[in-house]
């Protein structure tokens, strides 16, 4: 897979919604296939192997975080969710499933492009992995630990280093409170997540050129925190 | 069987003569053939008879009387109370000892007998009583179950029980009977005092497993049931009445998670019906409005659609979540977190709204952890936002200011826009209250209302303000708390 030849799997009862999802995705050069239930949708997912998986939570024929398990169980192609629920909870068991980022209802054709870019372009990086990698005025060498700020080398201390590796390698993807506490303290780790929020804010403080208005580590309230370029 | 006090007692003294006399008559006509032993006996058992049948009064006369009947019968010299041989004084010391003896034992045991068969007859009643009261379903029934029981009494029961604040409802009482009740109730014992003046009466506690559930005034606290029967059936009475209870607060529990659940499955299907059109509508303007394809001036058309169609959709956010906090069921999920998340995670999503509006925010240093909801809050936010873009010009400066004030965290959103209406600040958080009566600013002055019960629900305040120099101001105030500890790790790198 490239970035421009991907093949989507929508997965949507509306028909309103899947022709403008539709129209605006292949409006990039991206395939797309269109599934109007889960079962549908699953048998797609399996005949077809799709590069990225578009689902809408709220399916009539079945729960939208069942479907995620059952696609992750043999594939790790992106996820994105579409949602019409507010509540926080329901965001938080598909992201825990397997989902990769999810879009609130109503959502722009802008913010849909790019997050499935975003999705797209970590896809490809996971498969052609670098040591280096460079956001606004920083650039990260992994091999050698060495985060620099416009040439200047920036001192993190463990934590904020691990946090910050776990955030870049999933760069776009958002990350819950409890998935970011397994990877940085391990998985039986007893910090609760106020430690999160601090050392987010270190290195926001460290990192970002406004750390008040941060333009890559990014807040997702009630749910986690999601790293873009 | 006739019990012995079943007869008149003069009758059953004359019935224990008559047997001693009867037991004289079978043996005397045989007195000179057959051995005075014989005749012995059969006294003996007329005594006996007499002891099981008459009691113990008419026993004992017929012991003496058979011996005195025996010597003047039969003992030789015959018809007169002398003895010829001394050998039967030992006969007749032997005859009444025997008949004394038999007559104590068998009359003990049958007054055994007599208790047992009352004791098991109050069991059967306090059974009887038990299983009444298990099948009770109503209060009713319970003081139903009680009046029967109390029958052979002619016994009156009355109620006391707790009002709806935990405290003994002695309403209609007079000050004597307001005591008694208190002092039963206070130190959960039986009370006994007189009642109207003339029957004695029993004031018992109802002390169930969880607390005491009341007071019972019996009276008259009869002789049938004892003391002890009624406290036991007190007892059953607490427990009953307790088993009602909780009776009543399942199914009021039960009532109201059915209503809880319907309300929220309206609000949700409310949710997700309105938001699935709104979403084509946004989508397929935004469409329109990014293709090439179309004329300017159409293009520009399609956008105005689109965000009239957004701010649809906040106003239905405002309102579902308006229904949600009014009917007080919103859990908050509050955690320790920092405003610099809350603030950042607003603005970002209202990045599309604002455009290239700028936007400022100062964070004072060293801002504590504070706890809050992030998404209640972050909602707060933008409605606080958008209000302060909808009310002053577009390139006026929003400005977010968070610091900490007389042991408050706080969050000012402020602008240089119109400001307030004056006179009109203290009504702006009401509900459907907004700045202009009728102007063609869309919103209809929900999104305040709902900044005020968000941050109420959290302890917090919410005020408003017009600045010096023109603009308006909302603070917002949290309590600070006892954020949780925070260790910092020890660097070894």
């Amino acid at each position: 897979m490239t970035e421009t030849s991907v093949n989507i799997l929508l997965i949507e009862d509306e028909p309103q919604i899947r022709r403008f999802v539709r129209s605006a995705l292949e409006e990039q050069g991206w395939k797309v296939l269109e599934a109007e239930s889960g079962q549908r949708g699953l048998i797609d997912a399996g005949t077809r192997r799709p590069d990225l998986l578009i689902l809408d939570l709220g399916l009539p024929d079945m729960d939208g975080v069942e479907l995620i398990r059952d696609f992750r169980a043999w594939s790790n192609a992106p996820v994105l969710i579409l949602s019409a629920r507010t509540d926080e909870t329901d965001k938080i068991e598909a992201l825990d499933a397997g989902a990769d980022d999810y879009l609130a209802k109503p959502f722009g054709i802008g913010e849909l492009v790019a997050r499935v870019r975003a999705l797209i372009r970590r896809h490809v990086r996971q498969q052609d992995p670098s040591p280096q990698t460079a956001f606004g005025d920083i650039c990260i060498d992994f091999s050698r630990r060495e985060v620099l700020r416009q040439g200047g080398a920036v001192h993190l201390t463990p934590i904020e280093y691990r946090l910050l590796c776990a955030l870049v390698s999933s760069q776009g993807k958002v990350l819950t409170h409890r998935t970011l506490m397994r990877e940085v303290w391990g998985p039986n780790h007893n910090e609760s997540s106020h430690y999160l929020r601090i050392y987010m804010s270190r290195l926001r403080q460290k990192l970002e050129v406004d750390p008040a208005q941060p333009a890559h580590f990014l807040t997702v309230s009630g749910v986690g925190y999601r790293f873009q370029f | 069987m006739d019990t012995p006090s079943s007869l008149p007692v003069p009758l059953r003294y004359g019935l224990s003569i008559g047997a001693c006399l009867l037991a004289m008559a079978i043996t005397l006509p045989l007195r000179d053939k057959l051995d005075l032993a014989n005749a012995v006996m059969l006294f003996l058992l007329a005594v006996f008879v007499v002891a099981l049948r008459l009691g113990r009064g008419p026993a004992i006369l017929a012991a003496f009387l058979s011996v005195a009947l025996f010597d003047f019968f039969y003992v030789p010299p015959q018809l007169t109370f002398a003895v010829s041989d001394v050998y039967y004084l030992i006969t007749f010391a032997v005859m009444l000892a025997v008949s004394l003896l038999t007559t104590g034992l068998v009359t003990n045991l049958q007054e055994e007998a007599e208790r047992a068969r009352r004791h098991e007859h109050q069991t059967r009643d306090l059974y009887e009583l038990a299983r009444n009261l298990t099948g009770a379903a109503s209060l009713a029934q319970v003081e139903e179950a009680v009046a029967t029981y109390l029958k052979p009494d002619s016994g009156k029961a009355r109620l006391f029980l707790l009002n709806e604040g935990k405290q003994l409802d002695t309403s209609g009482c007079s000050e004597l009977e307001k005591q008694l009740l208190n002092l039963a109730f206070n130190n959960k014992d039986a009370v006994s005092g007189e009642h109207d003046g003339a029957a004695p009466a029993l004031y018992l506690p109802l002390a169930a497993p969880m607390c005491t559930r009341g007071v019972m005034l019996v009276q008259p606290a009869g002789a049938a049931r004892s003391r002890e029967h009624l406290l036991t059936m007190a007892s059953l009475v607490a427990i009953a009445i307790e088993r009602l209870h909780y009776v009543d607060v399942a199914q009021q529990t039960q009532l109201q998670m059915s209503a809880e659940k319907l309300r929220s499955s309206v609000l949700s299907a409310l949710s997700h019906d309105l938001r699935t059109p709104l979403t084509s509508l946004v989508g397929q303007a935004d469409t329109l409005a990014e293709s090439s394809l179309m004329p300017e001036v159409l293009r520009d058309s399609a956008r105005t659609l689109r965000d009239q169609s957004r701010a649809m959709n906040n106003l239905l956010t405002n309102l579902l979540d308006m229904a949600r906090l009014q009917a007080g069921k919103v859990t908050l999920r509050r955690e320790w977190q920092l405003f610099e998340d809350v603030i950042s995670a607003g603005l970002q999503l209202l990045r599309p709204y604002l455009g290239n509006r700028p936007v400022s925010v100062e964070l004072a240093p060293n801002l504590p952890l504070v706890e809050f909801d992030a998404v209640l809050l972050e909602r707060v936010l933008c409605n606080l936002v958008e209000n302060a873009a909808k009310y002053s010009h577009e390139d006026q400066r929003i400005e977010i200011r968070a610091f900490v004030e007389q042991q408050e965290a706080c969050i000012a959103v402020c602008d240089r826009g119109t400001g307030f209406p004056e006179g009109k600040i203290e009504h702006l958080f009401d509900l459907f209250e907004r700045g202009e009566a009728e102007s063609a600013k869309p919103g209809v002055g929900l999104g305040l209302a709902i900044c005020k019960a968000i941050m109420e629900a959290h302890g917090g305040r919410i005020d408003a303000a017009n600045r010096p120099g023109g603009g308006a101001c909302v603070i917002l105030r949290l309590p600070l708390g006892n954020p949780p500890a925070f260790e910092d790790e020890a660097e070894h790198d």
